[in-house]
């Protein structure tokens, strides 16, 4: 398979005498879709956090593409070719889809008048078009506020707009969180599609859910944490629904253990 | 929003448009207020005939709605980048007063101008670094606002400063038949809607106002932002102070805190949300100019200006009654468009 994306080893991050993290390995390869499974406070989220860096680990390894990097803030991760989609989304309501997912790298305007900071619309909108296009994605005319999308459509807009930062000209990562915590049924088929269609143009897709047919249904990997541990790490194909429940909760022994016993 | 010719064409050079009533919607929230003041003047006309609809009326609507045009502008940038600045009358006194005294003192007339207008951005920067150390942005202004008035009753030794003859030409003077103004006003919004629709810096302004984590996560400084959102509101605020005193060429340094009211009443006649992010120029223009023509035809019709300020007052309430029936209608159709597809 395709080179890694992002690998962290030795992972521990400690809050005061908890330990969020403990030893936790993981790596992710480009056009591959890894699933982070785990209960509430297994660490999952305090593990994507480590990743866009938000957090830094107590101790551990980050690499990307193969470098050791060093995450002080989510600046640099975005940097290095990490893109992350929050669950509260982050788009500006009042301004129009090619707004959204141009901002921080507008299009200015040639001559004078780009000199003095104008932005030209219509490059931005033909770009936002074209990118959206490329992810397969019809939501609605890129000139629509936000505001006036459904739930479903937003949540294209945000993962377009993590997407687009990570589909130039090297496969980025991209990590997402609970994508699709506030969907119906359908519109949870369209960004499960748009996910797949992603990893498929090589980037590197994490996403930690609860949603169990979700992550069967569009992931190449599962790991599942429990309690800080990294107790599953199996390709989707080789598991099953009964099993990753078994990890999730604990009553599965880890397939790390030297002994049934350690698992507890 | 900012849909201009250029726009219009990239749209209909989209594949997929909105649907007719949606784009509908979207024209009545973006627009309707120019249709409502088309209304005000024709129904006006009708009325008030033959007084209101002429030309020297329409000049004399324009300069009256220019003070509170100028405020507005400072109101609804404050706002759209998410803040209710209060303590624009402290600055707009002040601006007053220090142009005042220094023109007393001899001073050129423009240095003393430019000065004024200066120190107004410098207010709106204090303002806007106290409060993004995280207090309320209102109690801030507030705070401001008084230290300013108080300020500028200092400089004047707490009495007018008059005999300014030399700001007549932004006050009283005509220019090709209109009033300065009405000039200025013109001016000022011609620049800020440019700003604010056109520059990458304006967009991310509205943007740092409607979602400010948002534009963080996108790697821009929200905070510089907010800042130029108050630098710009304090640069109107000294801006409208200094009409003011050109108007009656005395400098008045107690601070008039009804210019508030006014300006606050057409930002959201205009639609500005309150929370911030959403609003344009043009619009508020046009709410300054609705509450200058009622109570204007209310004056020649000799009907009571308390008329005026209560007509003013439903007209807002049913704004916000069409606001909130534009948005449940959109977002009630979006859900049928997406079931149906």
């Amino acid at each position: 398979m395709t080179a890694t994306a992002l690998e962290l080893s030795n992972i521990d991050m400690h809050y005061g005498y908890v330990r969020a993290l403990d030893g936790i390995d993981i790596a992710v390869r480009q056009g591959e879709v890894l699933g982070l499974l785990g209960d509430n406070g297994a660490g999952k989220s305090t593990l994507l956090k480590v990743m866009s860096g938000a957090h830094q680990p107590t101790s551990g390894e980050i690499r990307v593409h193969g470098t050791a990097a060093t995450f002080g803030s989510p600046a640099d991760a975005t940097h290095a070719g990490i893109q992350m989609v929050y669950q509260d989304l982050a788009l500006v309501d009042a301004q129009d889809i090619a707004t959204n997912l141009n901002l921080g790298r507008e299009i200015l305007r040639r001559g004078p008048l780009g000199w003095l900071g104008f932005v030209d619309h219509k490059a931005q909108r033909r770009r936002s078009a074209a990118e959206l296009e490329k992810l397969g994605v019809r939501t609605a005319a890129v000139t629509r506020p936000v505001e006036m999308l459904s739930g479903g459509q937003r949540q294209v807009v945000a993962l377009a707009r993590g997407a687009t930062r990570v589909n130039g000209e090297q496969s980025g990562i991209l990590l997402l969180d609970e994508p699709t915590a506030a969907l119906g049924y359908e519109q949870t088929q369209q960004v499960q599609s748009l996910i797949r269609r992603l990893a498929d143009q090589g980037v590197a897709c994490v996403l930690v859910t609860h949603n169990l047919p979700l992550a069967m249904a569009v992931c190449d990997r599962i790991a599942v944490l429990n309690r800080g541990r990294k107790v599953a790490d199996i390709p989707a194909a080789e598991t099953e629904n009964d099993h990753l429940v078994g990890w999730i909760t604990g009553a599965r022994a880890s397939m790390f253990a030297p002994a049934p016993e350690a698992a507890a | 929003m900012t849909v201009t010719i250029a726009a219009a064409k990239a749209v209909n050079a989209e594949k997929d448009k909105d649907p007719a009533l949606i784009r509908w919607l979207i024209f009545v929230r973006d627009r309707g207020i120019f249709v409502l003041w088309a209304v005000l003047l024709i129904a006006f006309s009708i009325w008030a005939s033959p007084y209101f609809a002429s030309l020297d009326n329409g000049i004399l609507i324009a300069n009256a709605a220019a003070l509170t045009a100028i405020f507005a502008a400072g109101i609804a940038v404050g706002i759209i980048c998410g803040a209710l600045d209060l303590s624009i009358p402290g600055t707009a006194a002040l601006a007053g007063c220090v142009c005042g005294w220094l023109i007393t003192h001899g001073t050129p007339t423009g240095l003393a101008i430019v000065v004024a207008l200066v120190l107004g951005g410098f207010v709106g920067l204090i303002n806007g670094l106290i409060s993004l150390r995280g207090f309320n942005p209102i109690i801030v202004t507030i705070g401001t606002l008084s230290v300013m008035s108080g300020a500028a009753a200092g400089i004047a030794g707490g009495y007018t400063i008059s005999g300014l003859d030399s700001l007549v030409f932004m006050g009283t003077d005509r220019f090709a038949g209109l009033p300065a103004p009405v000039w200025i006003t013109a001016a000022l919004f011609a620049l800020l809607t440019v700003f604010l629709t056109r520059t990458r810096d304006g967009i991310r302004m509205m943007a740092v106002g409607g979602n400010a984590e948002a534009v963080r996560r996108s790697g821009i400084h929200a905070d510089r932002y907010k800042v130029l959102g108050f630098v710009i509101s304090g640069f109107c605020a000294a801006l409208g102070g200094l009409v003011t005193t050109a108007l009656v060429t005395e400098a008045n340094p107690a601070a008039n805190v009804s210019i508030i009211f006014n300006a606050l009443t057409a930002v959201a006649l205009a639609g500005v949300s309150l929370a911030g992010g959403r609003g344009s120029l043009p619009r508020v223009l046009v709410g300054a100019l609705i509450l200058g023509t009622i109570s204007n035809a209310l004056t020649i019709k000799g009907v009571s200006p308390y008329w005026a300020t209560a007509t003013t007052g439903l007209l807002l309430l049913g704004s916000l009654a069409v606001e909130k029936w534009v948005s449940t209608t959109v977002s009630r159709r979006l859900v049928q468009h997406e079931v149906k597809r």
